[in-house]
């Protein structure tokens, strides 16, 4: 790669520390106008880091970056990259003509109006029936589109695309791609970050795969197909030995203890057929916009559905002593205002931590705060810290902490290991074998091949609000299988419905 | 004052977040006696009993608001329905012992029920209409002034001085007068023992009680305990009508106390009560705030009023240390935080 021609982007050694944990690691990339380059990776592993640094919007630790041979800091030269994100960053109030504009008003004081250069960007782009239209009227493609535009018409050389079509419709993704395409022939150079590998391989040219902050590879030509890049996403990744964690017995075999029939949600999946059994970890992975996250939702009861829904046949259940969810990000399963020890609680009523009077059992709370820092493994200098002052993994056992205190019957967990790091990891999935193994349910919702394989006992593949056929884990010996097979499955939803 | 506290090793033994509860309300205190200080060193005669008694019942009609209101801020919502509930209960008190004659011992319980139904319409338009509760309370403080308006149809009143035809009995006016009687050599009124055992219970509540606990939760992040399943409406529903009720039982207290009803008294308490939450460190964006910390805000306040009536420099200077402290209190409280992260 050494000898690249100097037009594009050149990144060497490119390093981000964030307190103790290193996002980028000295990672090299070259980047060439006139393609589009994919860049693939599993989450935490940089992709979203290596966006910011491209982006202006963080400095590096260390490391350089050229633009056409000569030094670049993006975070001076920010108007030159334009970042399209999943939800663009607009003025929903205004309409397509001043979203445009906005930023770039002149020296006038009146009503900023669209420039003749503005105008043909706009027709270029299939704006000109919304262009007076507030853009929060919009569809999300014409939004996205509008973001473009807008990159455009301020001459942006660089454009990133963060996950652009994870909520788009197959139609509004394919003219998504055009524009893409469009772009880069006109010799700017385009970026795309997303988990969906069929567009990886469909749309660009080059795709880099990024692991633990550096390029791990780069695959083109023959080699990039789906199964090569799933393969490359997980190889050497997988540290733990999973297999001798798995649950003994073929969970199939028990009788389904959570039971869901012609389960249907209006936006995201139709007609699911779903079961787990007791000491069943049952993982159901998709990419967003498969309907996967909604199911593992709805089963806790945060999404209106039909259908029905049943424990060991039973279906008036008090569900809300039932079944525990936590979700992906911490920020919606923590207190920020509460000490460490009082989130370890925050689910808990009467009779666990208060009297008939409501009154607070002081003692008991304290003795309960010291038994689940010392069973949930959480690293912590003592109880009545802040929340936000432990690290990310921690903060993260103390989230499935809070909900294993109520001791749920069925557990459902989002991405329960996001942006934590390889040892909490570890050690929350012996939390969550243990768990199970008392006799419990277990439902994951994972957006990882690797994490299936390290935590599940068996994994259903989402696609277009449809589930596959079950794949039991310890059919698996090696993470590579498992990850073609799924991408095969994915592929197949996805065929299903171009059909 | 509180960035050196926390490096003190003595404090180890409590969380940081503990200390820090510590710090802002003993900087709280200090700054009460501090402005103590200044007073006296101004005018010595101000060393005396008489006043500290006096600030104590003035604070006290304010602190009981400010602590229902508290309870309202730290779920994350907002009320300022409470000042105009204070008025209305004092008038429809006065409507309907005073000028129809309902015996003072029903007439007291109707009112409270009534202030806990405001309470319940603040919290439902609040909670299952989804309207913000600035817009909300901001609409019911006009529509009880309006009611107090309708029902004493502008008129005052006072007990002592019924209207012609209706006669009080001397036993219900004792009763009413006795609620805030004033004893002992410094004429310390009951009102003050209303505010401290109104502040145990509601102590009680917010610090000790699973009621109180929830609330800090769904303050501090409604949404995560909405997915958690916490009972959030209740919550805050119930959190509207303590408010309420506190107010009412403020307006009440102060009716016995001054014994004359006015259709817009509480009305301009309603900034008055809001400084005292803030000061005592309560925050706006919810899951945040004590009771010690209200009552010594209101403290606060209360001394800075009276000593600044006493001085007379005129009306103007009050106000203007009013708006002046609640600034430089959160100022300095966010400036101390941010102070306390750097040396982290």
């Amino acid at each position: 790669m050494t000898e690249a021609s100097s037009a594009g982007i050149q990144i060497r050694g490119l390093t981000k520390r964030y307190g103790s944990t290193l996002a980028l690691n000295g990672l090299d990339l070259d980047i060439q106008p006139g393609e589009i380059f994919g860049v693939a990776g599993p989450n935490g592993a940089g992709k979203s880091t290596l966006v910011r640094m491209i982006g202006g919007e963080e400095s590096p630790t260390s490391g350089s970056l050229t633009l056409d041979g000569q030094a670049w800091s993006p975070t001076d030269a920010w108007d030159a990259v334009s970042i399209v994100h999943q939800e663009p960053q607009l003025f929903p109030n205004l309409t397509v003509a001043e979203n445009m504009v906005a930023g770039r008003e002149g020296a006038g004081a009146g009503w900023p109006k669209p420039g003749d250069a503005d105008l043909q960007i706009m027709d270029a782009m299939g704006l000109h029936a919304v262009r007076d239209l507030p853009l929060g009227e919009c569809s999300l493609a014409m939004q996205q589109r509008t973001e473009i535009a807008r990159a455009v018409a301020r001459q942006a050389r660089i454009f990133l695309f963060d996950e652009p079509n994870s909520a788009l419709t197959q139609a509004e993704s394919d003219e998504l791609f055009r524009e893409m395409r469009k772009l880069a022939e006109s010799g700017r150079i385009v970026l795309l970050i997303t988990h969906r590998l069929g567009d990886l391989v469909r749309n660009c040219a080059r795709v880099a795969v990024v692991r633990d902050g550096r390029v791990r590879g780069v695959l083109s030509g023959e080699a990039l197909t789906e199964e090569g890049l799933a393969r490359q996403l997980v190889t050497e990744a997988a540290a733990v030995a999973p297999p001798a964690l798995r649950a003994s017995f073929r969970a199939s075999e028990a009788a389904p203890r959570f039971k869901v029939q012609g389960w249907s949600s209006p936006n995201a999946f139709r007609g699911v057929d779903f079961s787990a059994g007791l000491g069943e970890i049952v993982a159901l992975i998709g990419v967003e916009g498969s309907g996967a996250r909604e199911l593992l939702r709805s089963f806790g009861g945060l999404e209106p559905c039909t259908g029905e829904i049943s424990v060991t046949g039973a279906t008036d259940v008090d569900w809300d002593r039932f079944r525990c969810y936590v979700p992906a990000t911490r920020a919606l399963s923590l207190y920020s205002n509460f000490t460490v020890g009082e989130n370890l609680l925050a689910r808990l009523g009467v009779p666990e931590i208060a009297n008939w009077l409501l009154a607070l059992k002081k003692g008991q709370m304290a003795a309960l705060v010291e038994r689940s820092i010392r069973r949930f493994l959480v690293k912590t200098p003592k109880a009545s810290v802040p929340i936000r002052s432990l690290s990310g993994g921690n903060q993260q056992k103390v989230a499935i902490a809070q909900a294993l205190n109520r001791a749920p019957e069925l557990l459902l967990l989002e991405e329960p290991t996001r942006g934590v790091d390889i040892h909490s990891k570890n050690e929350i999935y012996h939390l969550l074998r243990d768990y199970a193994a008392t006799g419990k349910v277990v439902i994951v919702f994972c957006t990882e091949v690797l994490e299936v394989f390290e935590v599940a006992d068996c994994a259903y593949v989402v696609g277009q609000g449809q589930l596959s056929t079950r794949l039991t884990l310890s059919d698996y010996e090696h993470v590579e299988v498992l990850a073609t097979d799924i991408a095969r499955l994915e592929q197949g939803a996805d065929a299903k419905v171009g059909a | 004052m509180s960035s050196d506290l926390t490096q003190t090793p003595n404090f180890a033994k409590f969380g940081r977040a503990t200390v820090d509860i510590a710090a802002r309300i003993g900087g709280l205190f200090a700054a009460v006696i501090v402005v103590a200080g200044v007073f006296l060193l101004i005018n010595p005669h101000f060393a005396n009993l008489n006043l500290a008694v006096s600030i104590l019942r003035t604070m006290s009609s304010v602190a009981i608001m400010a602590m229902g209101l508290t309870l309202v801020i730290v779920v994350g919502e907002i009320d300022l329905s409470f000042g105009a509930m204070y008025g209305l209960a004092a008038n429809v008190l006065a409507v309907m012992w005073v000028v129809h004659g309902v015996p003072v011992y029903v007439a007291i319980p109707l009112t409270l029920v009534i202030a806990a139904l405001v309470g319940s319409f603040n919290g439902f338009l609040a909670t299952s209409w989804k309207i913000p509760s600035f817009i909300v309370t901001l609409g019911s403080y006009n529509l009880l002034y309006g009611l107090s308006l309708w029902v004493s149809n502008s008129g005052t009143f006072n007990p002592n001085y019924p209207p012609s035809g209706t006669d009080l009995p001397q036993g219900q006016l004792d009763f009413f007068i006795g609620l805030t009687a004033s004893f002992g050599k410094y004429q310390l009124s009951a009102e003050v023992f209303w505010m401290l055992g109104i502040a145990l219970v509601v102590g009680f509540l917010l610090h000790r009680s699973l009621f109180g606990f929830r609330l800090m939760a769904i303050g501090g992040n409604t949404e995560a305990a909405r997915l958690a399943r916490l009972p959030v409406r209740r919550y805050k529903i119930s959190a509207f009508i303590v408010c309420s009720i506190l107010a009412g039982m403020a307006g009440i207290l102060d009716f016995s106390f001054i014994q004359t009803s006015q259709p817009d008294i509480g009305l301009s308490q309603t900034f008055p009560v809001f400084a005292a939450v803030i000061i005592g460190g309560a925050s706006l964006n919810g899951g945040k705030g004590t009771i010690i910390g209200t009552i010594g805000g209101a403290l606060l306040l209360a001394e800075l009023q009276l000593g600044l009536a006493l001085l007379s420099p005129g009306p103007h200077v009050q106000q203007i240390f009013l708006g002046a402290v609640t600034i430089v209190a959160v100022g300095l409280d966010l400036f101390l935080a941010k102070l306390r992260k750097s040396l982290k």
